[in-house]
């Protein structure tokens, strides 16, 4: 079994220096599952893509941050939480929009709805702040 | 003699009474519904708005088909909206705007360049630009049981040369006339006369409208009577604009499939693919000559016919004055100028289906089809298009006699929205919509209810923890026993729990089942949001019941979420005719699973895909992208099923037959390809790793199931829910050094943990 395993493993670091020198690609290290058979319609790898969406998508949505807090201010709740699904469309990884969405709930005393909206929030928070100020919902 | 004159008397009273009463009740007819007909509109269905800004996941050809289907038309340097020039990656449009519910999007000239299949800068007038749309594709409506189509236009917007020309064809003297003309039918009769057929009708626009509004085709001298009539009395409520205008907007001209093309706005988009103000003077000269006869003068049947009726129009246009001799020679000498061959329209029954359905479960058939309506949709052409052909070419690779059918639906499981939809191989076709009516067993697609109603108990289950994986008898009453079986007809003995999910071993989950509960699993499914189909029996726990993929993309959206039960939307906003939104379909969602316990579950969805049933996931994907997902196959190979999520969509695959016949596919040999291949061409982001409060990582040695420390044999990075990792301590501690190849799971945390 456990030379099995080291076969299987050689292979797998095999297949992965093979396909790394035929891609060109840098491979992140992990281990691959031994593949025997390929197929000829095998599309291009794809390149590592971004990790927490867009880098620049903040500054798509923030104007829709600041026009549903205006839009809360006045009591238009509805519209506010649409400038916000829209701002979550844009960037649906972002805490903030959560937090401004569970911020609106709670202002049109929904405070269930603003619960389970931080909660989910809580998932894409990266900061202090952020975290605690979703959190806050939660307790 | 005098009994014979009253009694002429008296028939000719009773004829003027009844004749007067029978134009009271046309009268009645024409002004209580006159004005409702002139606003008889079908619901409009729009795709979602192609979002904008600098980072923008969006591919340079993918926007350029957008554009393409919406209609914008390539050009040295745009002038008008509408219009788009391109070079290599970068595009200079010119957006035509739009209203959408509660804010409009100027019409504007942008520059917008991409690299690496994102947009890279987006400006106008020098100045950047954070956030702007596209206006919305059109991509169908919803009918009328007699299928007429229309859009409506105001007589300002409609180009003059349009209704001078249509005078000049069919009425000279409209503003004249009282509702009907005896010139007219003087000279209709002498054409008549001359050519010893019937070539001209003689009939008013305002007796053309009533007849189409109100009467038969029928050619009858009483029809014809009663016409003359009603014109006149429609001249009587109404002005020759408001008539002129409705005329614009019902002439019939022409039919797309079972849909009737209705008025010049929605002709000029049907043939045109372009708004009615914008045709030149060639385009407008060959609509109005199709009025005559909209089949016979067909330009996409009929091109020479066509152009030769355009030609005359054209002349008749410069003979009255409409046009100068030599604009008619110059538009003469124009090819018909059709633009069809990108129209999108009614290529997605499947979708609209769905839309449909929603509807309908608020809103009246006949509101939908005469209102107005503007149904904003969160549907995607782009995805659906690569849905499409990743479907076609994997399914003509896997069965080229063409049997086999297939599904799917997909889904962005962050606000529920499902963005693609297919009803069966053949996308176009409007028939059986097997992505929401399909009742099939779903095969190990349902394991997931067990194995997340165990993690559920952390205080008995782990990813750790041993099941056994060996025969089992279920008795139940009044049915033949149980015996489920492995798919390699093996017995696996002792397994972790994670591991019996990634490979899908059959015994061991029906076991855990069994010790769960039937009962625990129904209420996991149903607050996963499956609630129907799911019979009292053993065998559900391997996916017995009746479920369509719609049913799937709903109970794997919730384990994608994190355990936020969602239901699935496809209307975003609903806006009447006059621009008020009526009606906003918002997010929601309610936590019905416990976020750690799906956490450890996605563990397991993870694995599936890196060491069990799902790996040939990677023959497509890039090897660092990370995806969770479920195979499902179904006894014999009826079924092959395949329900999977990445960073930003979720997918449900399903291939089978209609009469129910083996596939000779499993999960892996058949659905989970086609959805690989479309994730690999069409999602952006891999799965990230979001560890929820609550929730640890431990080394565990995979053979003992007890903890151990890295580097050491068998070392495994497992999560647990705080304090259910296992009690007891292989004698191995932390080994130091680096192994060299790290496992899949290790690589997630970088060596944080």
């Amino acid at each position: 079994m456990m030379a099995f395993r080291a076969t299987a493993g050689l292979l797998a670091l095999g297949y992965l220096l093979v396909l790394g020198g035929c891609s060109g690609l840098t491979q992140p290290s992990g281990s691959v599952p031994a593949q025997t058979s390929a197929e000829t319609d095998v599309p291009a790898a794809l390149p590592e893509a971004h990790r927490s969406g867009s880098p620049s998508a903040s500054a798509a949505w923030q104007p829709l941050l600041e026009k549903a807090q205006s839009a809360t201010r006045r009591g238009d709740y509805e519209q506010a939480l649409a400038y916000l699904e829209r701002a979550q469309r844009i960037d649906p990884d972002s805490a903030e929009v959560y937090l401004g969405m569970a911020q609106t709930h709670q202002a049109r005393g929904d405070s269930a709805r603003a619960r389970t909206t931080a909660e989910r929030g809580l998932l894409y928070c990266t900061s202090n702040r952020l975290c605690n100020a979703l959190r806050a919902f939660v307790q | 003699m005098f009994r014979t004159r009253h009694l002429l008397l008296k028939l000719c009273l009773f004829v003027l009474v009844i004749g007067g009463l029978f134009t009271i009740f046309l009268d009645a007819r024409i002004t209580a519904t006159f004005s409702d007909k002139m606003w008889d509109l079908p619901a409009r269905v729009y795709a979602r708005p192609l979002e904008l800004f600098d980072g923008a996941p969006v591919d340079a050809d993918d926007f350029a088909y957008e554009l393409r289907v919406l209609g914008y038309r390539a050009v040295n340097s745009p002038r008008n909206p509408g219009q788009f020039s391109r070079y290599r990656d970068r595009f200079d449009v010119y957006t035509r705007g739009f209203d959408f519910p509660g804010e409009r999007e100027a019409s504007r000239r942008v520059l917008i360049e991409f690299a690496d299949r994102r947009v890279k800068r987006l400006s106008a007038g020098g100045g950047a630009v954070d956030l702007m749309r596209l206006d919305p594709v059109h991509i169908g409506g919803i009918y009328p049981q007699h299928g007429e189509d229309r859009a409506l236009v105001r007589l300002n917007e409609v180009p003059e040369t349009l209704t001078l020309g249509l005078m000049a064809v069919e009425d000279r003297d409209f503003y004249a006339h009282w509702g009907f003309s005896i010139t007219g039918i003087a000279r209709a009769a002498w054409s008549n006369l001359r050519s010893g057929r019937v070539v001209a009708g003689g009939s008013t626009i305002s007796q053309q409208l009533v007849k189409n509004y109100y009467l038969t085709s029928e050619r009858t001298i009483v029809r014809k009577l009663v016409e003359v009539v009603m014109a006149v009395l429609l001249e009587l409520h109404y002005d020759k604009e408001q008539i002129l205008e409705s005329y614009i907007n019902e002439v019939y001209l022409g039919q797309e499939g079972r849909r009737s093309v209705h008025g010049f706005e929605l002709a000029s988009q049907h043939y045109f693919d372009a708004p009615l103000a914008t045709l030149g003077l060639a385009q407008q000269a060959l609509l109005i000559g199709m009025i005559k006869g909209p089949s016979l003068y067909n330009p996409e049947r009929n091109p020479e016919r066509a152009l030769e009726r355009r030609n005359v129009v054209l002349g008749v246009m410069a003979e009255q004055g409409v046009i100068s001799p030599a604009q008619a020679a110059v538009a003469k000498a124009m090819p018909l100028g059709l633009n069809r061959q990108h129209s999108i329209r009614g290529s997605f029954p499947a979708f609209l289906d769905l839309v449909r359905r929603q509807l309908r479960q608020e809103y009246r058939d006949e509101d939908l089809a005469t209102r107005g309506l503007s149904i904003f949709t969160s549907f995607d052409p782009v995805l659906q298009r690569q849905l499409e052909r990743s479907t076609i070419t994997v399914m003509d690779q896997l069965d080229s006699s063409g049997e086999l059918q297939s599904a799917a639906v997909v889904t962005h499981f962050d606000t529920g929205e499902v963005a693609a939809l297919l009803g069966g191989r053949r996308a176009k076709f409007a028939g059986f919509n097997r992505a929401l009516d399909a009742r099939r067993p779903a095969g190990s697609l349902l394991k997931p209810a067990v194995y997340l109603a165990a993690l559920e108990k952390p205080r008995q289950y782990s990813l750790a923890t041993e099941l056994s994986d060996t025969p089992l008898t279920v008795k139940t009453a009044g049915s033949p026993p149980w015996q489920p079986q492995n798919f390699d007809r093996q017995s696996h003995g002792p397994v972790t729990l994670y591991k019996a999910l990634a490979k899908s071993y059959n015994l061991a989950s029906a076991r855990l089942g069994m010790t769960l509960g039937l009962a625990e699993v129904t209420d996991m499914l149903a607050r996963l949001g499956v609630e129907n189909g799911v019979p009292s029996v053993p065998a559900l726990l391997l996916g017995a019941g009746e479920y369509s993929p719609i049913d799937m993309a709903v109970m794997y959206q919730s384990i994608a979420a994190g355990g936020f039960r969602m239901p699935l939307r496809s209307i975003r906003d609903i806006v009447d005719a006059n621009g008020e939104p009526l009606r906003r379909y918002a997010l929601e969602y309610d936590r019905t699973a416990s976020l750690q316990a799906v956490h450890l579950l996605h563990y397991a969805l993870r694995a599936v895909m890196r060491e069990g049933t799902g790996q040939g996931a990677y023959r497509y994907l890039g090897q660092g992208f990370d995806v969770a997902g479920k195979t499902g196959t179904t006894n014999d190979g009826r079924d092959s099923w395949f329900a999977g999520f990445s960073g930003d969509l979720l997918a449900v695959i399903w291939i089978g037959r209609d009469d129910n016949g083996s596939t000779r596919l499993t999960g892996s040999s058949g659905a989970l390809k086609v959805w690989a291949h479309f994730m690999s061409k069409s999602s952006r982001q891999p799965l990230a790793y979001r560890m929820p409060d609550g929730v640890e990582p431990h080394w565990v040695d995979e053979r003992s199931g007890s903890l151990t420390g890295k580097g050491c044999p068998h070392a495994k990075l497992l999560p647990f829910i705080k304090g259910s990792q296992p009690g007891s301590r292989t004698d191995c501690g932390d080994v130091k050094k680096d192994r060299g190849i790290r496992d899949w799971f290790d690589t997630l945390f970088g060596g944080k943990e």
